[in-house]
């Protein structure tokens, strides 16, 4: 009886075993998940590793600024001997010397977002299997391409451009991206104005409130994100213009959602950090199992309006968080 | 018993005359530069655009005016505008008790300010500085990190409604300044923030309760910070917990443009409404000029330098 019981939890023993060797570990290293954005692609990559069976370690750090103990939180995930390990870096630098020692060890490196500089690594002689991000530039474009299907192809009126904080990389090309992708598709339509946000809900209310004692005829706002167009669709039905003015966002926050919903604002590009997580895990097992990857992965954007969100019907709705 | 202060007329007038020449050189330069300046409407604009930093500048008047110093206005007023945001809307309790309850939150912190300053003896920079990164902190755990969007009408009222065509933050605006004037200049309170400035030796020997004092400036900073912070929220229809990152530079700035002496002693209010103004009218017309970021910038730091140093001029020549 007692030998039955032995051998019974030594077969169950081995095929823990069996099914643990089955089972991939693969490391991720994230911001911190306190910014909603970070947050929503935690949980990308968590429902990743639960499709693909993944055995998952995950750590974030505490703020945006922390560089060294990311670093060192890079270092301790390379102990636990992942197959891959997924980073976020803070910059594009302070990660290299675990991504070297990564690199030794035969351990493919994933760029979650691409925050890792290409020229960089080259000078670095650090090799990543791919780099998985949203394409800002792209974000501005479809933007464009949104107001333009709203108002034609001849539209000939004006818009305005709120840009982020000046200087700020990820604000500029989406600003860049609108204003090359108008000037494309729609030649007549003029852009009055570039200005500083900052984004900031109330300087948003207050550029809008601005440009209107100039342009009374506004057509179009693009703000590069949700926080500074919300501001504008507030100062805009302050004034009595609201409706009349289309104003686009660019992240798709929970807020821009229900004001699309309740016809303030008119439509935000969504940018899909769920999405994103996940088809890094997708991706980064066809690494481990030998298969080939791209190596700069684009994940969509989806521009979300009022008829968007009330058919239902596109499929990547479901990764709006 | 009634204190005697000391002898001291109140020799600088209400506004100096330097920051309201630079008004008005600023408001010419505009009206010839800037299309679309000039009209009754731009100029509602641009006092509805300076609310929020005009009720920062006058707390700062105080503060300042008493040689003090406080730097965390812009977390206050977010906090001012978060626990509006909690209590109205996640807790749906009347407005005017979010109104109330965002106002005493102020007041509150500011008087937590006051205590460390007036009876702690640690210098206002080092406290207020902290409370710069307390109350950003406090606004983003009372908020759970996100903006609380969608506000009660009754306070998005306060930020985007309208009495005589005039939008109710301008409303707001000039009558705290007309009060806040009155209460600088006209009574013992204000007196005494001056003398407090002045010198603070002085004061206490002539029996003021300098302390005491200082604990209701910084409780009257931080319930105006917190004003302005429901100002904010009212306007954009939101109580986000990041609102006011750095506006207390910008308050500041707007108080020294207008006569107030950064060292205390000397404090106007009307000035700095002006000196709020000058700001406000120069990022308008950038604006309208459709000027970009970098040279934004670049414009609105040179102007305020000069602004000062205008005003400085006249302290340099002998009376």
């Amino acid at each position: 009886m007692r030998l039955v019981k032995l051998i019974s939890l030594l077969a169950m023993a081995i095929g823990s075993l069996a099914l643990a060797q089955q089972q991939v570990t693969i490391a991720a290293l994230m911001k911190t998940t306190a910014n909603p954005y970070w947050g929503a692609m935690e949980q990308g990559i968590r429902a990743g590793a639960r499709a693909g069976n993944v055995n998952l370690i995950l750590q974030s750090v505490a703020s945006e600024s922390d560089v060294e103990p990311q670093l060192n939180a890079c270092l301790n995930l390379l102990q636990r001997n992942p197959r891959a390990i997924l980073v976020a870096a803070i910059n594009s630098v302070n990660l290299l010397p675990c991504l070297r020692q990564a690199n030794q060890r035969n351990i493919p490196v994933i760029d979650l977002d691409g925050n890792l500089d290409p020229a960089v690594l080259q000078r670095e002689n650090i090799r990543i299997a791919f780099s998985i991000s949203s394409d800002n530039r792209r974000a501005g474009a479809s933007a464009a391409e949104y107001i333009v299907g709203k108002l034609g192809q001849n539209f000939s009126g004006k818009v305005l451009v709120i840009e982020g904080l000046a200087g700020n990389v990820t604000g500029a090309a989406r600003r860049d991206g609108f204003i090359e992708r108008l000037r494309q598709i729609a030649p007549n339509a003029q852009v009055v104005a570039t200005l500083p946000g900052d984004w900031d809900r109330l300087k948003a209310a207050n550029i809008t409130n601005d440009i209107l004692q100039r342009h009374p005829d506004l057509a179009a706002i693009y703000c590069a994100n949700d926080t500074m167009a919300l501001g504008a669709v507030e100062a805009l039905f302050a004034s009595g213009r609201g409706g009349r003015v289309l104003v686009v966002g660019t992240d798709g926050n929970a807020d821009a959602i229900r004001s699309i919903r309740s016809d303030r604002l008119s439509a935000s590009v969504a940018q899909l950090p769920y999405l994103l997580g996940q088809r890094a895990v997708e991706n980064a097992l066809r690494v481990i199992r030998g298969q080939s990857v791209e190596a700069r992965i684009i994940v969509p954007t989806l521009v979300v309006d009022k008829a968007v969100l009330e058919s239902n019907r596109d499929p990547l709705l479901q990764y709006l968080r | 018993m009634r204190i005697q202060l000391p002898y001291r007329t109140p020799h600088t007038p209400a506004v100096r005359l330097e920051s309201f020449l630079v008004l008005l050189g600023l408001s010419l330069a505009m009206a010839v530069l800037a299309p679309g300046f000039l009209s009754i409407n731009n100029f509602l604009n641009i006092l509805l655009a300076t609310a929020v930093i005009g009720v920062l500048a006058i707390a700062a008047t105080f503060v300042l005016s008493s040689a003090g110093l406080d730097l965390s206005l812009g977390s206050l007023l977010a906090v001012g505008g978060v626990v509006v945001g909690v209590l109205g809307v996640n807790l749906g309790l009347p407005w005017w008790v979010a109104l109330a309850g965002g106002l005493a939150a102020g007041v509150l912190l500011g008087g937590v300010n006051g205590y460390l300053i007036a009876r702690a003896g640690i210098p206002a920079f080092i406290v207020t500085l902290g409370m710069l990164s307390v109350g950003r902190g406090l606004s983003l755990l009372i908020a759970d990190g996100k903006p609380i969007y969608g506000l009660p009408p009754a306070i998005t009222f306060l930020g985007q409604g309208r009495f005589l065509e005039v939008p109710v933050p301008v409303w707001i605006l000039l009558s705290l300044t007309l009060v806040f004037h009155l209460i600088l200049t006209r009574t013992r309170f204000g007196r005494y923030t001056l003398v407090i400035g002045d010198n603070e030796m002085a004061a206490r020997v002539t029996g003021i309760d300098v302390a005491a004092h200082k604990i209701r400036l910084y409780m009257l900073s931080g319930g105006l910070a917190a004003l302005a912070g429901v100002l904010f929220a009212a306007r954009v229809n939101a109580a986000d917990p990041t609102a006011g990152i750095s506006y207390e530079l910008s308050a500041i700035t707007a108080t020294v443009i207008g006569g107030t002496n950064l060292f205390g002693g000397r404090g106007t209010v009307v000035g700095t409404l002006i000196g709020a103004l000058i700001m406000g009218i120069l990022q308008n017309g950038l604006n309208l000029m459709a000027i970009p970021a970098f040279y934004q910038q670049v414009a609105i730091g040179s102007v305020l330098v000069l602004a000062v140093w205008l005003d400085r001029i006249r302290d340099r020549r002998p009376a």
